[in-house]
C-alpha cells in the first residue's frame, strides 16, 4: 500500500518536472538594465564617515580636556627669579590704591588698623 | 576601493580557476562592497531558478520586471545579510513576497492594464505554443506541459507555492517552510493536498499514475 502510494508520488513528480512549463526567455538586455540600475552603495562611505567621526569627537574631547586643566592647575615657579616676580608683582597690586577696593571685599580688611578713624581710648574709672 | 575590489575580484577567479567554482560566500562579500561584476556572476548563477519560480507563480505577465525587482532587491538588501549561507533561502524568500505582491495587484484590479495583459499573456501563450511546435514535433511532450500549467493555475496560491519550491524547484521542506515563515508541518500538509489536488485534476485530463 505505502510503496503503491510512494510509486505514484514519485511518478507524479517526475512527471511534473519533466513537463513543467518553461518561461519565455529574457529579454537580452535585461542583465545589462539591471546591472546599469543598481544603485551606487553608499554603506561604505557611510561606515567610513562613521569609523573616522568616533575617533575624531574622542581626540578632540581629550585635547579640550588637556587643555582646560592645564589652564586650571596653578603654575609652579620653577627658577627663583620667577618666583621673585610673581612676589613683588603680587606685593604691588597689593599696596596699589586702585586695589583698595578689592581689598576692602576680603577679610583682611577687617584685620588692617585704619587711621582715619581714631579708636575710641577706653578709659577704666572707678566709680 | 576600486582597485582592492579588482584584486579581491581578481583573487576569487583565482580560486575560481583552481576549485571550479567561486565560493557564494566570496562573491556575497564582494557584492556587499558594492561590485557590480559580481553581482552579475550571482544574478547569471540564480536568474533561471528566479526566474522559473516567479513564471510558475505569477505567469509570464512582466516576468521580466518581476526578475529585474526581485534583484534590485537583492541588491540593495545584501549589505544587511548577516550569513551569507542563507542567500538562498533568503532570495527564495525575497521572489515570494515579489510574487505575492504581484498577485495581490493582480487580485485587487489595481492594474488598469491588467485585462490587457492577460489578453497578451493568452496571446503570447499561443505563439510560444505555435512556435514550440514549428520548432518540436512533439505534441504529446506541450500537451502534457499545457495540463500541467493549467492544473498549476487550479491550485490555490499556497498549495501552488509549496509544489513549486518542493516538487520543480527541488528544495527541502525545511527551507521552503524558512521561505514561506511557516512551520514543516504545514508545508507537508500543504504539499499533501497540493499533490492530491493536481493529481486529481491530471487523472480528469486522461493520465493515471
Amino acid at each position: 500500500m505505502s510503496n503503491s502510494h510512494d510509486r505514484n508520488r514519485n511518478n507524479l513528480v517526475s512527471f511534473l518536472r519533466h513537463n513543467q512549463p518553461i518561461p519565455p526567455e529574457p529579454h537580452p538586455d535585461l542583465e545589462q538594465q539591471l546591472i546599469e540600475s543598481l544603485e551606487p552603495r553608499t554603506h561604505s562611505r557611510r561606515y567610513l564617515k562613521t569609523t573616522w567621526t568616533i575617533p575624531s569627537a574622542i581626540a578632540t574631547g581629550f585635547l579640550f580636556t588637556s587643555i582646560g586643566f592645564a589652564w586650571k592647575t596653578p603654575r609652579i615657579a620653577l627658577e627663583p627669579k620667577d618666583l621673585e616676580n610673581f612676589l613683588v608683582r603680587n606685593w604691588q597690586n597689593t599696596l596699589n590704591n586702585d586695589s583698595q577696593t578689592a581689598l576692602e571685599e576680603t577679610e583682611a580688611y577687617w584685620l588692617l588698623p585704619t587711621v582715619s578713624e581714631p579708636q575710641p581710648a577706653l578709659s577704666v574709672s572707678a566709680q | 576601493m576600486g582597485k582592492i575590489l579588482a584584486c579581491e575580484r581578481a583573487s576569487a577567479m583565482d580560486a575560481e580557476s583552481e576549485t571550479g567554482v567561486v565560493t557564494e560566500e566570496k562573491l556575497i562579500a564582494l557584492c556587499q562592497q558594492g561590485d557590480r561584476d559580481s553581482f552579475r556572476l550571482l544574478y547569471q548563477r540564480y536568474q533561471q531558478r528566479v526566474r522559473s519560480t516567479l513564471y510558475q507563480l505569477c505567469g509570464s505577465s512582466l516576468l521580466d520586471d518581476l526578475v529585474q525587482e526581485v534583484f534590485l532587491k537583492v541588491w540593495k538588501g545584501l549589505p544587511k545579510l548577516k550569513k551569507p549561507k542563507y542567500f538562498s533561502t533568503w532570495l527564495y524568500r525575497i521572489s515570494w513576497n515579489v510574487a505575492t505582491d504581484r498577485r495581490r495587484q493582480l487580485a485587487k484590479g489595481q492594474e488598469k492594464t491588467s485585462l490587457n495583459e492577460r489578453c497578451w499573456e493568452k496571446e503570447q501563450l499561443n505563439y510560444n505554443r505555435l512556435s514550440d511546435v514549428q520548432n518540436t514535433p512533439d505534441l504529446m511532450h506541450l500537451h502534457y506541459r499545457d495540463l500541467v500549467q493549467r492544473g498549476l493555475d487550479n491550485l490555490s496560491f499556497d498549495h501552488r507555492a509549496v509544489l513549486v519550491l518542493h516538487d520543480l524547484e527541488d528544495l527541502p521542506q525545511k527551507q521552503i517552510a524558512e521561505i514561506l515563515n511557516i512551520p514543516v508541518g504545514t508545508v507537508k500538509s500543504r504539499l499533501f493536498h497540493a499533490r492530491n489536488s493536481l493529481k486529481k485534476f491530471l487523472e480528469q485530463q486522461g493520465i493515471s499514475f
